[in-house]
């Protein structure tokens, strides 16, 4: 199916925004089809969770639009957008104990009016929202007492609580093994493959490369490339952005570029 | 799921009744002045002052907690108890005018020591557990002083300063005043009542504000509301009973303790354990030492070893 048929799930279009005095992003455009998993890359500082921060709402730009669903963001109801958009966030402490359960259920909240309580249906979507990510047997454990990767799923679990027609993630497999990053990029590709629009930000550029059908190389707020993997993890795009000379190889299975440092030598001697 | 709280419900009942039963038995007169109907007038006042002021400062406790996402947060730590506490002393003194605008007073002085100690402890749009609560404390050493001030220079005595600081549930009703402290009763359960509205929204924002906001909550109104509504309270109930400490700290953790986090539970269950903690309290302030202590001394006792093991066992 042509991806440009469904129509676009976000536009950027002149954004500009800063903090204080310095702009990160001055006039920055970007579409992102609906369906399409779109990877976001680059060094530290390069505007990557800011991007994020601006496509959920939680940052208003000084200039430009953010249109969700051919939608001008600011014209949509919180509760709506919560209902549209699904965000994991790179930090996710919890103040409180809360059982896995319950952070789930918190995804229900667009869903449920103030004096409402989470009734059967509820209660079953965040069920196999926890079942989607292989964590139904977490259930009644603690929040703060389960592994790292074991909360990334139920962090992830909880937006998808949400029926989210776009998912917006920010360093979802950092700090996680390969065994969990593995699981993690199955449960994104499952779910871009059920029409989800899926971001996801990440510095993990041999991930990207993988499964996203398209990359952004950002780079101090401008997108210093954004095309298929092929063309973005490049050998010269890599060295010119993050200014080290990398080795680009290809994935066996799939051909996609995946990135190799040379070794690093203690040349200060 | 449900049948496993009820033990801890129940409990709370218990110690609620039986607290409110050592608080009737034992008032002023004795065991003995439950036979006089006007001493047991007195002492209805006494108990629905305690309940009030009880139930109150555990909800606002609790609310606060959630809301800052800090455990150390009360109406006390925070100094909202003691800008109260002034608010209600200048009306009084200044305005020469009878307890009835205490309350408005202690509202107006909680709300602006609210909002200054939350300014104050944002350093660089972070508002962190320790600033928060250093401000918190420094500002109500400064309002307990300023109470004195206000108190001496009103010709007040030194034991009603004492009261107003510490606290205290001996408060002298007069026909206008019982009406308004009826009133104020009333607010204060809608008040906590509108607290327990926002039982989700608390949940949610404990997993910090913009997770929160990606969920659909308004933070910013939630945050308005929480911190109007208990210096509401804060201030309504101060101006009857004076700056009582720790209450809004303990009773809600422990209620934790009971049913887990979920601001559903914690928020009425504090309500209980609050009034009941608080009714004990005044038992004990009232028969240790013959004319009785003002209630902070003996909520202190409990509470400052309680905050310190808080605040190890956190950083």
């Amino acid at each position: 199916m042509n991806e440009r048929d469904k129509g676009m799930a976000i536009e950027l279009s002149s954004l500009s925004f800063g903090y204080g005095e310095r702009l990160l992003f001055e006039g920055f455009n970007l579409d992102v089809a609906a369906g399409e998993f779109l990877g976001v890359i680059g060094p530290n500082g390069a505007g990557k969770s800011t991007l994020l921060k601006l496509m959920a709402g939680l940052l208003k730009p000084g200039q430009g639009s953010v249109r969700i669903h051919e939608r001008e963001l600011r014209t949509i109801g919180r509760t709506e957008l919560a209902r549209t958009v699904g965000v994991v966030l790179q930090e996710n402490p919890f103040a409180f104990d809360y059982t896995v359960a319950d952070v789930v259920m918190m995804g229900r909240n667009p869903y449920l009016g103030r004096f409402a309580r989470p009734g059967r249906q509820d209660r079953q979507i965040a069920a196999s929202a926890l079942e989607f990510v292989d964590a139904l047997f977490l259930s009644d454990e603690r929040i703060n007492a389960i592994s790292a990767g074991e909360r990334q799923r139920v962090v992830l679990a909880r937006a998808l609580a949400q029926e989210p027609k776009i998912l917006l993630l920010d360093e979802a497999t950092s700090h996680l093994d390969i065994a969990h990053q593995q699981m993690i990029a199955r449960i994104l590709v499952e779910l871009n493959r059920q029409g989800r629009t899926i971001v996801l930000l990440s510095h993990d550029l041999n991930l990207a490369a993988l499964y996203c059908s398209r990359i952004l190389l950002l780079d101090k707020g401008r997108a210093a490339a954004c095309d298929v993997p092929e063309r973005v993890v490049t050998a010269e795009l890599i060295r010119s952005v993050y200014g080290l000379e990398p080795i680009v190889t290809r994935h066996p299975e799939t051909g996609r570029p995946q990135v190799m440092l040379p070794v690093a030598t203690g040349s200060r001697g | 799921m449900r049948r496993r709280l009820l033990p801890g419900w129940a409990g709370l009942v218990l110690l609620f009744v039986f607290a409110a039963a050592l608080s009737l038995a034992l008032g002023p007169g004795g065991l003995a002045g439950t036979n006089s109907s006007a001493v047991m007038n007195l002492r209805l006042l006494r108990l629905a002052l305690g309940i009030v002021a009880g139930g109150v400062l555990a909800v606002v406790g609790a609310s606060l907690q959630g809301l800052l996402q800090n455990p150390l947060a009360d109406p006390f730590t925070l100094g909202v108890a003691s800008g109260a506490a002034l608010g209600a002393s200048l009306t009084v003194v200044l305005g020469r005018v009878s307890g009835a605008f205490a309350p408005v007073g202690g509202f107006a002085g909680a709300l602006v020591t609210m909002l200054l100690v939350y300014a104050l402890a944002r350093v660089r749009g972070r508002v962190t557990v320790t600033a928060l609560v250093l401000v918190g404390v420094i500002m109500s050493f400064l309002f307990s002083s300023l109470v004195m001030l206000v108190m001496i220079l009103g010709r007040r005595t030194l034991g009603e300063a004492v009261y107003m600081m510490m606290g205290h549930l001996g408060t002298v009703f007069t026909g206008t005043t019982a009406w308004l402290f009826g009133a104020a009763a009333l607010l204060a359960v809608i008040g906590c009542g509108w607290l327990f509205s926002l039982s989700r929204s608390l949940d949610i924002m404990s997993s910090g504000e913009e997770a929160a906001e990606t969920l659909g909550v308004d933070t910013q109104r939630v945050t308005r509301t929480v911190f109007v509504l208990s210096s509401a309270l804060v201030g309504m109930t101060v101006s009857f009973t004076g700056a009582i400490s720790f209450i809004g700290l303990v009773v809600p953790h422990l209620v934790r303790m009971l049913f887990g986090p979920a601001h559903r539970r914690v928020i009425p269950g504090s309500f209980l354990a609050g009034a009941g903690i608080l009714l004990l309290s005044d038992v004990l302030a009232r028969n240790i030492v013959p004319g009785g202590l003002p209630l902070s001394i003996v909520t202190a006792l409990v509470g400052v070893p309680f905050f310190i093991y808080l605040l190890r066992s956190r950083l």
